[in-house]
């Protein structure tokens, strides 16, 4: 009965969904936000967030009830969501036309999507590099987010994928940061004779995979290749960096992990092992360290280092990328509300309160200057954000910068890789694929 | 307009006069009809009003950010045949259903007949009682139980495996494209097995001793009570279960998103999950709702073969 009952369900919201957005419709013109406009401090806003993590969830809150303080006539209602909910809840929403006033967003096709439904109002006189408040904010961070020349987001914090490790570890192995990923594969043999654990991997999720193939993709293929591929029109999926740089994955997969086993195990439960100090390494996001190596784990911060996934020798793309890229909020261009909207997330990337989103125990590098407080924030933090900084190409995470059936794609056939059922060249036929049907549907 | 009321359409009013019977129809004039008028307009919107709008979904494209729509005909009915997705989710309701009738059908039967073929009642309640516990827990708590109990070296069965010297069959249940959907199908049963049971001890109670004791006296044994006496006695109730748990096998979502959301490589998807992938994860909406009409499809015909059945079999007691 409940399996019936949740199957309509499922039905009945994609169809009358889709029902009700086809005949209701929606305004399609474009929205510019006014610089100019005046701000009513009264009724509602609604806000997406990707705060649902019982440890990211009081931010927004504390934020939301400081604001209702300053402005009485205001009532802020905060949607959370984890990293993995959001995606459904946001389609549901724009399918029902029902996105709240401010929601989260990705970079890359992710927020293309909104912005191509005319679903996101135009930032580019508001946070443009040129305005008070554009001054305020990192300027890449702004500039990820735009589209067709306009803005259309609020960059809230940074995020580039790091490998941390155990020092103690480390050092009990005799091992050393290695700085090329042929020393980083000697590293987990290395590591595994003494007895450890080499890299705690949890790709039940499918995504962790490609993230680590995403920054090999930055490192054996050219730039300009890449973001050529990223449109299904252009596509080739032919450079060979893309099968070398499946095969190291595979490699890094049988040296350093449980092989097969990882599509067994979440990405939370790999994070565990890492901060129990049951695994060597763990390759993760910034905005995680603080999870990984805090008071309360057994991992403590005095003990987590960490470094760039390394670059293969002979890579022929850019080897001063980092995967990663900043993650924000766009306004909908159906609220009814947007001065408030704006004036919102203007308090929320305010200095005082980036300070706090970059400390523990949130540790989500803001992307305010002046936002990072050395003083309060994790070292570990302090000091990815300078190799952030460093980066030459922020290389957008595979599955938000590709279309969604090219995303799916990548995510399946790199579970098969993993647990030893396709070939590199069997992964990059499946993309290929789903690259060519997308371009076809276009 | 005939007021319906306790004078007029009730017993006493109506008396044995002709007068009297006619005024009990009012209840059939169309104002009567108010009254169940919202009920109709609820139903119609909420259970047939998706339904028919799935088809007519089914038929297009939809760009649900642009709002676009294009009509494609049959096309994304045609790409169904070609989807080896589509194949291997309908083999794995195919698995589902067949094992979850095994076990939960004729492996409920069987242990229902134990049961009830007890002495002592209290035994009986305990057993049904201890059997119905897995029914009761929340389906996602549940697969996150076996979540861990599967998890590769850590996890309860393959501690239990290399505890028992069977080492060699350790293995990650639910991170292999050979093993995860087994896996999951397994937990559905630890989960489904009681409920089949307590219904099948239901039906048995419901046999007259008389038979029994009769057979006993004929000098038939246990098997041949069961054979003779229990199995054509609960055979409404084994075709009921057989066709409800065909229906859900064909319903299944939640088990799977759980524990494996479909992987690895789409080997765990079945028709519900695959939907939902090709709606909300891949924006395919009008696929989606092509493989929605492939599941309202079976599940009808499984639904129509259940009213047939029961029609047909029911027994006179």
């Amino acid at each position: 009965m409940k399996r019936s009952v949740h199957i309509v369900a499922i039905a009945t919201a994609t169809a009358t969904a889709i029902g009700l957005s086809a005949g209701a419709g929606f305004s399609r013109e474009a929205v510019v936000a006014d610089p100019d406009a005046k701000v009513e401090y009264s009724g509602t806003l609604s806000i997406l967030t990707k705060f649902g993590l019982q440890q990211l969830s009081p931010y927004f809150v504390s934020v939301a009830q400081e604001y209702e303080k300053l402005h009485p006539g205001v009532k802020i209602e905060l949607i959370q969501e984890s990293d993995d909910s959001i995606k459904g809840k946001t389609k549901t929403l724009v399918a029902s036309n029902s996105l709240p006033d401010i929601y989260f967003t990705w970079t890359g096709s992710w927020g293309e999507n909104f912005v191509r439904g005319d679903r996101a109002v135009d930032l580019t006189k508001v946070v443009g590099p040129d305005t008070v408040w554009g001054k305020t904010l990192s300027p890449a961070a702004v500039k990820a987010f735009e589209y067709n020349g306009k803005l259309y987001g609020v960059p809230l914090y940074l995020d580039a994928k790091f490998m941390g490790y155990n020092k103690q570890i480390f050092e009990k192995a005799g091992v050393e940061a290695p700085a090329t990923f042929e020393k980083l594969l000697e590293s987990c043999d290395a590591l595994r004779k003494a007895g450890a654990a080499p890299i705690s991997f949890g790709n039940k999720e499918a995504w962790p995979a490609v993230h680590y193939v995403g920054q090999l993709l930055a490192y054996n293929v050219p730039t300009a290749t890449l973001e050529r591929d990223f449109d299904p029109a252009e596509a080739k999926f032919d450079d060979p960096g893309y099968v070398a740089s499946l095969a190291q994955f595979k490699a890094l997969v049988d040296h350093c992990t449980d092989g097969a086993a990882v599509n067994g195990t979440s990405y939370a439960a790999a994070l565990q092992a890492f901060s129990n100090t049951d695994a060597a390494m763990y390759y993760q996001e910034i905005i995680e360290f603080d999870q990984s190596a805090s008071a309360d784990t057994k991992l403590k911060a005095a003990d987590f280092g960490f470094f760039r996934l390394p670059p293969p020798a002979g890579a022929k793309g850019d080897v001063k990328a980092i995967e990663g890229a900043p993650e924000g909020y766009m306004i909908s261009a159906a609220s009814t509300n947007i001065p408030l909207a704006i004036d919102f997330m203007k308090f929320v990337t305010a200095p005082d309160n980036a300070k706090v989103l970059s400390a523990p125990p949130y540790g989500q590098p803001s992307a305010t200057i002046g936002g990072a407080s050395e003083a309060t924030m994790n070292p570990a933090v302090v000091a990815g954000l300078k190799d952030i900084s460093e980066a030459t190409y922020l290389m957008p995470w595979l599955d938000t910068a590709n279309t969604p059936r090219v995303a799916a794609a990548w995510l399946s056939s790199l579970q098969a890789l993993a647990g030893g059922t396709m070939t590199p060249e069997g992964v990059m036929e499946e993309v290929r694929k789903a690259s060519a049907a997308d371009a076809k549907r276009k | 307009m005939t007021v319906p009321g306790p004078m007029t359409s009730g017993p006493a009013a109506g008396g044995a006069s002709l007068a009297g019977k006619r005024r009990a129809r009012p209840a059939r004039t169309w104002p009567s009809f108010r009254w169940v008028a919202i009920a109709v307009i609820m139903v119609g919107w909420f259970v047939y009003y998706p339904i028919v709008d799935n088809f007519i979904v089914s038929t297009t494209n939809q760009d649900i950010y642009t709002g676009e729509v294009e009509y494609v005909g049959l096309d994304n009915y045609a790409r169904l045949l070609d989807d080896p997705v589509v194949w291997t989710s309908l083999r794995n309701n195919v698995l589902y259903a067949v094992i979850s009738v095994l076990f939960q059908v004729f492996g409920a039967f069987l242990l229902a007949a134990i049961i009830e073929g007890l002495q002592d009642e209290r035994w009986q309640r305990f057993w049904r009682a201890v059997y119905f516990v897995p029914s009761a827990i929340s389906i996602t708590v549940t697969g996150l139980l076996f979540y861990f109990i599967y998890q590769p070296k850590s996890g309860l069965l393959d501690a239990a495996l290399v505890a028992l010297g069977l080492g060699e069959f350790v293995r990650p249940w639910l991170g292999s494209e050979h093993t995860a959907i087994y896996a999951i199908i397994a937990m559905s049963q630890w989960q489904g097995f009681g409920y089949s049971t307590l219904l099948f001890a239901l039906a048995i109670q419901k046999i007259p001793r008389e038979l029994y004791d009769a057979a006993i006296l004929d000098g038939a044994g246990p098997l041949r009570r069961l054979w003779n006496i229990t199995f054509p006695m609960t055979r409404e109730m084994t075709g009921l279960m057989i066709i409800v748990t065909i229906t859900g096998a064909f319903q299944v979502f939640n088990e799977v998103m759980v524990m494996t959301a479909g992987g690895p490589n789409n080997s765990s998807q079945v028709l519900g999950t695959w939907l939902y992938q090709q709606g909300f994860i891949q924006n395919d909406f009008g696929y989606g709702a092509a493989i929605a009409a492939v599941i309202f499809v079976v599940t009808l015909l499984t639904g129509i073969a259940q009213l047939w059945y029961t029609r047909r079999r029911r027994v006179q007691l």
